[in-house]
């Protein structure tokens, strides 16, 4: 247990604080260009599935970012802690971080007087930022390239915005503003198929 | 020299896998949002719906947009979409105080029982509808300095708003009639020789993926020297630093202007088989100079963005600065998506085949956009040039990067 405290404590200090910072600083701008006090629902739920839930690529997509050099993947995989093991404590604290600051986010938006569903918005918006993080971790593994990471779902948000409910059916990230959550559920458990065939893929290269 | 680096970065993008995700997204993209493109008809007497017209005479704009803003004085709250998300701006107490004296020199109302008066008897007791409040605009009152006064309350609620220059057309819609839509369609094939109509509809397209793809092929090309550990390869070769980025950066929009080019002609053969047998002269190069005119400056500043940014840091910052700038503007831009309404927007859009009338009183607006983005990348890939020649000098190269020595030792 404490071998893993030791690597949850290195990657806070060494590789989430940037990506952090630049998370935090995309929900603290928010209001220069949203509305975030008295929405009704469906606005609500647009802000948190069109801008909050991009925090998904941000957070998880640069999980293997530490190792992108081959060599010191293999003075890794020397050691005793197996390789998927770091990359899931990793994936795991992203994880927890997206969660705490969707949870802030949303309790301001309910101090501000926007109509939410809580439980549901949070889950919702939660399963999107898997599923978008999740085809980050999922590109960056089977492509070896941080830059392939990113570019899959930022096409994924494109393509919701285009024909988005014609073509993803079950995987539309914008349904909470139509009222509809079956979707959430389907894209939170696709987010967490693809972040783990993303670790597992990776743990193999 | 230049000619033999050019070659070489050609054949070296098209070893890269990110660029072959970006031609794959590219088509797919198409075939989902234009694959199903018809060439549209003459419209018929008697059909059931002509589509939307935005826009009118002035007095209309006038009338229209004024009843936006008294509606919204009375309400307190003013509605914007500073990037196409809903934002509530209440003004401060100066401010509301100047909206007011704009209503008062615009309409003649004053105070805000006097309005609801006013909006009261012409409605005949008739409850308030949002954004429809029947007000008289003065007589008097001269369409530049009504424009004006519109975009002093816009600046005042931090843009996005009903009063923002690019938006007071749109604040006049109406069912299109017969006669409209003729007019439309007759302008397609005279004036825009049907070819015209359908490359602004698809630089429209086309140019929102291109405001973000290019980006990820100039991060992964400034990166993949250090990856492969060839920089300081490169640095001790004879090549000048203008040859090498130049010649990255000339590959690159080569590279990604080619399956763009492609693409179009797939709506061109569409159009020239819709010509075939009927009297419309089509312009065959049309696709071909609304790509370079509309989608080139724009596929310029996205790579341009990626080049500086990663010559500078070394990592992969240019994708997230350029997803913001991608983000910002494509959901700004919701509002003028049918075109006339360009801007300065990043992306210009024209989501429609028709509104010639929009696009041809417009295009010098539109020139000057596309000028500025295009003086804007060359400015960034010489900077980027500036970079490079530092770095192989040693200057700037501190472990690789910038900042590099700023970093914290640590055991790990």
């Amino acid at each position: 247990m404490a071998k893993y405290l030791e690597i949850l404590k290195e990657n806070t200090k060494h590789n989430i604080p940037v990506h952090t910072a630049i998370a935090v600083i995309l929900l603290c701008f928010s209001p220069l260009v949203l509305g975030v006090s008295n929405l009704p629902y469906e606005d609500t739920a647009k802000v948190l599935e069109r801008y909050v839930a991009l925090l998904g690529i941000i957070l998880l997509t640069p999980v293997f970012l530490p190792e992108q050099n081959p060599d010191l993947r293999d003075l890794i995989r020397s050691k005793y802690t197996k390789i998927t093991a770091v990359y899931s404590i990793r994936v795991l604290e992203a994880a927890v971080l997206l969660a705490f600051l969707l949870g802030v986010y949303i309790a301001v938006l309910h101090y501000n007087g926007c109509e939410i569903h809580a439980f549901r918005y949070f889950g919702g918006t939660l399963g999107e930022m898997l599923f978008m993080g999740g085809l980050g971790i999922f590109s960056f593994a089977l492509t070896d390239n941080l830059i392939a990471g990113y570019m899959v779902p930022v096409f994924y948000y494109i393509v919701a915005f285009g024909s988005g409910a014609k073509y993803l059916k079950v995987f539309y990230p914008f349904s909470m503003g139509i009222g509809s959550y079956d979707e959430k559920i389907w894209l939170f458990a696709g987010g967490l198929v693809l972040i783990a065939a993303g670790i597992f893929i990776r743990g193999r290269k | 020299m230049f000619l033999n680096l050019l070659a070489k970065e050609c054949r070296q993008i098209a070893k890269s896998m990110i660029y072959w995700l970006i031609v794959g997204i590219l088509v797919i993209f198409y075939f989902s949002q234009l694959g199903g493109m018809s060439i549209a008809e003459k419209p018929e007497p008697g059909q059931e719906n002509y589509g939307l017209a935005y826009g009118g005479d002035e007095k209309d704009v006038m009338d229209s947009t004024l009843g936006y803003l008294v509606s919204e004085y009375m309400n307190g709250k003013y509605a914007t979409y500073p990037i196409g998300f809903y934002k509530a701006v209440t003004p401060s107490e100066a401010d509301e105080k100047r909206i007011g004296e704009i209503i008062e020199q615009t309409t003649g109302l004053s105070g805000g029982e006097n309005i609801a008066d006013a909006i009261e008897e012409a409605q005949g007791g008739a409850q308030i509808v949002y954004g429809s409040s029947p007000v008289q605009v003065k007589e008097d009152l001269d369409y530049e300095e009504f424009k004006k006064l519109m975009q002093e309350v816009d600046d005042m609620l931090g843009g996005g708003s009903n009063y923002a220059a690019d938006s007071l057309e749109s604040n006049v819609s109406s069912p299109k009639t017969y006669e409209q839509a003729l007019e439309d369609y007759n302008n397609l094939i005279e004036k825009d020789h049907l070819t015209g109509g359908y490359a602004r509809l698809f630089c429209d397209y086309m140019g929102i993926l291109l405001g973000i793809l290019p980006v990820f092929l100039a991060v992964t090309r400034g990166l993949r020297d250090r990856r492969s550990k060839m920089q300081e390869l490169i640095a001790c070769r004879k090549a000048s630093s203008v040859s090498i980025i130049a010649s990255r950066y000339a590959a690159m929009l080569i590279m990604l202007m080619v399956p763009v080019l492609l693409l179009s002609c797939i709506p061109l053969v569409q159009c020239i088989q819709a010509a075939s047998g009927t009297a419309i002269r089509i312009d065959y190069l049309a696709f071909a100079k609304y790509s370079l005119g509309w989608l080139l400056p724009t596929t310029m500043t996205a790579a341009a963005v990626g080049l500086v940014l990663t010559e500078l840091t070394d990592t992969a910052l240019g994708v997230l600065v350029q997803i913001v700038w991608w983000f910002l503007t494509v959901f700004s831009s919701m509002g003028s998506m049918h075109g006339g309404a360009y801007g300065w927007s990043f992306i210009p859009r024209h989501n429609t085949v028709y509104n010639y009338m929009g696009f041809h009183e417009n295009f010098w607006e539109l020139a000057a956009n596309r000028g500025l983005y295009a003086t804007l990348s060359i400015v960034l890939a010489v900077f980027s040039i500036f970079i490079y020649s530092l770095k192989r000098k040693g200057r700037l190269d501190i472990r690789g990067k910038i900042l590099g020595n700023l970093k914290r030792k640590h055991k790990a």
